[in-house]
Order: C-alpha cells, then sequence, then structure tokens
C-alpha cells in the first residue's frame, strides 16, 4: 500500500515549528494593530456609513422643506421645518417651562463623560489594574444607562406632545407625535427623530450590554488571566463611535 | 498543604500610577467646545454662517473624540488614511445630497406659483 504523500517529512515539520513572520506568511499585523482592533474599526467605518446615509437623508429632507421666515415668534406648522429649540424644550420636573435644549444638553455632557470614563477604564487596563478597570467600567455602565433612560424620557414626551397640540381639518386636536402626523412640522421630522436617535439609542443600549459582559469577566479575572486587557480597548473603540455618532446628531438634529 | 496567600484572579506585584492627565484635558476640551456651541445657538439668529460654526466646531470634536481617545492619532499612518478616505468621500455625498434637497424643495414651492 503506497504512503499517503501529504505526510509532512521531518525536515518541513521542524520549519513549522518557527513562528512565521514574513510578509506574505499571515504572521505580521497589518497596520501595527492586532486582528481584534482592526476588525472593529472597519465594524466601525461600516457603522459609520450608516449613521452618515441617515444624516445625509435628514440633510436632503430638510433641505427640501421651507424654512420658517415669519416674522415674530415661530409657530408649529406642517409648512415648514420646526426649529430645534422650541421642539426640545422641556426638562422633567418642570413642568410648562421653557428650557431649550436643556435636556439634550445634560444628555451630551452624560455621554461625553461615560466616553471619559471610559478611556480611564482602558487606561487602567494597560496597567493590569483589575480594581480600576472594574470601578471605571461601573462607572461607564452607570452614565450609559442614565443616557438610556434620559432618551426614553426624551421620546416619551416627544410622543405624548405638548398641552397646545394641532388642530386638526376636522376640528379635533392632536397631541405629539408618531410616524404617520405629529404636531411640530412636516410629517418625516418626527419620522427622521425616531430612526435616527431610536437607531444611536440602539447602539447605546448595544454598548451598556457589552460593557455589563466586559464587567463581569473583569471581575472573573478572564482578562488578568490572559495577560491583557485588549477587551476593554475593543469595547472601548465601540462606546468612543457612539459618543461621536452622538456629538453629530447633537449638531444636525438640534442646533443647526 | 499550604494556603495559596494570593487569589490568582488578584493582580500581583506593583501596579503603575496612573496617567490621566491627557484624558481631562480632552474631556475639558470637549465640555468647552459644546458651551461655545450653546453660547451660538441663544446669541446668533439662525443663518448659514452659524451653521457653519457649528459643522467646524462638531468636526473639532469629532477630531479629538477619535484621535485621542479612539487613539488613532497613535496608529499607523495607513490606517489613519484607511479610515479617514471613506468618510472625506461620505462628507462629499452629504453635500451633493443637501443640494439636491435644496434644488427639489424650490422646484416643489414654486411649481404652482
Amino acid at each position: 500500500m503506497a504512503q499517503p504523500t501529504t505526510l509532512q517529512s521531518p525536515a518541513a515539520s521542524a520549519t513549522q515549528d518557527a513562528p512565521r513572520t514574513g510578509n506574505w506568511d499571515g504572521g505580521n499585523e497589518p497596520f501595527k494593530a492586532s486582528y481584534g482592533k482592526l476588525m472593529m474599526w472597519f465594524f466601525l467605518l461600516s457603522d459609520a456609513f450608516t449613521f452618515a446615509a441617515f444624516l445625509t437623508t435628514y440633510g436632503l429632507i430638510r433641505h427640501k422643506h421651507e424654512v420658517f421666515t415669519g416674522t415674530g415668534e415661530f409657530v408649529f406648522s406642517t409648512r415648514w421645518w420646526p426649529v430645534p429649540d422650541r421642539v426640545f424644550n422641556a426638562f422633567p420636573g418642570l413642568h410648562g417651562m421653557d428650557v431649550p435644549l436643556g435636556f439634550v444638553a445634560l444628555m451630551t455632557m452624560i455621554l461625553i463623560l461615560s466616553s471619559v470614563t471610559m478611556v480611564l477604564a482602558v487606561e487602567a487596563g494597560h496597567r493590569m489594574d483589575k480594581n480600576d478597570v472594574q470601578k471605571w467600567l461601573l462607572w461607564t455602565i452607570l452614565f450609559g444607562t442614565t443616557f438610556l433612560l434620559s432618551q426614553a424620557w426624551e421620546w416619551s414626551h416627544f410622543i405624548h406632545g405638548t398641552e397646545k397640540g394641532m388642530l386638526m381639518a376636522d376640528g379635533t386636536t392632536f397631541h405629539g407625535a408618531n410616524l404617520a402626523m405629529n404636531e411640530y412640522g412636516p410629517v418625516l421630522f418626527a419620522d427622521l427623530f425616531f430612526f435616527i436617535t431610536g437607531f444611536h439609542g440602539t447602539h447605546v443600549l448595544s454598548g451598556v450590554c457589552l460593557l455589563i459582559w466586559c464587567f463581569i469577566a473583569t471581575t472573573n479575572g478572564t482578562f488578568h488571566k490572559r495577560g491583557h486587557y485588549e477587551m476593554v480597548e475593543k469595547i472601548g473603540l465601540y462606546w468612543h463611535f457612539v459618543d461621536l455618532v452622538w456629538v453629530f446628531v447633537f449638531t444636525f438634529f438640534y442646533l443647526v | 498543604m499550604a494556603a495559596h496567600a494570593t487569589d490568582e484572579n488578584t493582580p500581583v506585584g506593583e501596579i503603575a500610577k496612573p496617567n490621566t492627565g491627557w484624558i481631562w484635558r480632552t474631556f475639558f476640551i470637549l465640555v468647552g467646545i459644546t458651551a461655545v456651541e450653546f453660547v451660538f445657538v441663544f446669541l446668533m439668529e439662525p443663518s448659514t454662517f452659524r451653521n457653519s460654526i457649528f459643522i467646524v466646531l462638531t468636526i473639532m470634536k469629532a477630531f479629538f473624540i477619535v484621535a485621542e481617545f479612539m487613539h488613532l492619532k497613535h496608529e499607523t499612518k495607513g490606517l489613519i488614511w484607511t479610515i479617514l478616505v471613506p468618510m472625506a468621500l461620505l462628507v462629499w455625498l452629504l453635500v451633493a445630497l443637501v443640494t439636491e434637497g435644496s434644488y427639489v424643495g424650490e422646484v416643489l414651492q414654486n411649481m404652482f406659483k
């Protein structure tokens, strides 16, 4: 019986013992970044495409609509695009008070703070300081959850609307917003609000889930045994990206 | 049988001192830029000029988040360009479609005049 030809000669297997380091051997790291981090970057790039598509859609639709040019106080109308600081002027616990963009400023601060505690966790991971990693991950989870709850309040207020509402053609009054109609302006305004902030909120939710898992793994000593906290770094990249998206949503939805 | 004095899960040996100055510096820059944005919202009437100020400030904030927090400034040039070039093309798309939106709006609003 013939020997299988695929059997390696002793000489060939000896060369396999040495790590592969050549350019085309698959042994080196492109861009001097680990596989995991590189893939996270490329995932984030593809995710940026999605958000860019959302914001481009927002820009096109907004510019398609009329701008409010009348003199005097701005009023909601389906004719023109709403002025953001007239729509988002409510604050929890301050019923009926006019706090333009106050709540969204608070949410922005919370998200920036969560980004800072995330970098602090990554920095602690570089020093193999397990207790500090745990501490900063917990702070990040706390801020992330607070942001999500704030967004839930913001959505609830947007959906239920103001007391004044919008007078419909049949004499009834419509309060708040849904995907088909809203009291603030053109139909698409509410649709874009739900889709853009909703998609961002889903990202924050996924981030919080990843962080909770990461906290448990840190507590179990998984990363310490592994010898590095690169997982914290990778989740950190994702978390900063979510913060970055908020910076753009904040400008294009609330400020401009 | 001797009991283990240390748990294998807890760090042993010296832990380096935290080096967090740059993190807080970046944080205060981000907070500062956001504060400036709020000043412009309430002090200026809406205009294309005000919007361009917002866009410049937003790009500044994005730079600090990506360069410092996401550490991209300290990666290799190849990785930096791999991320930046597609994003630059998306800005082109955004500008093109916003212009298109203005044109569509103009046509629709003047159709029956």
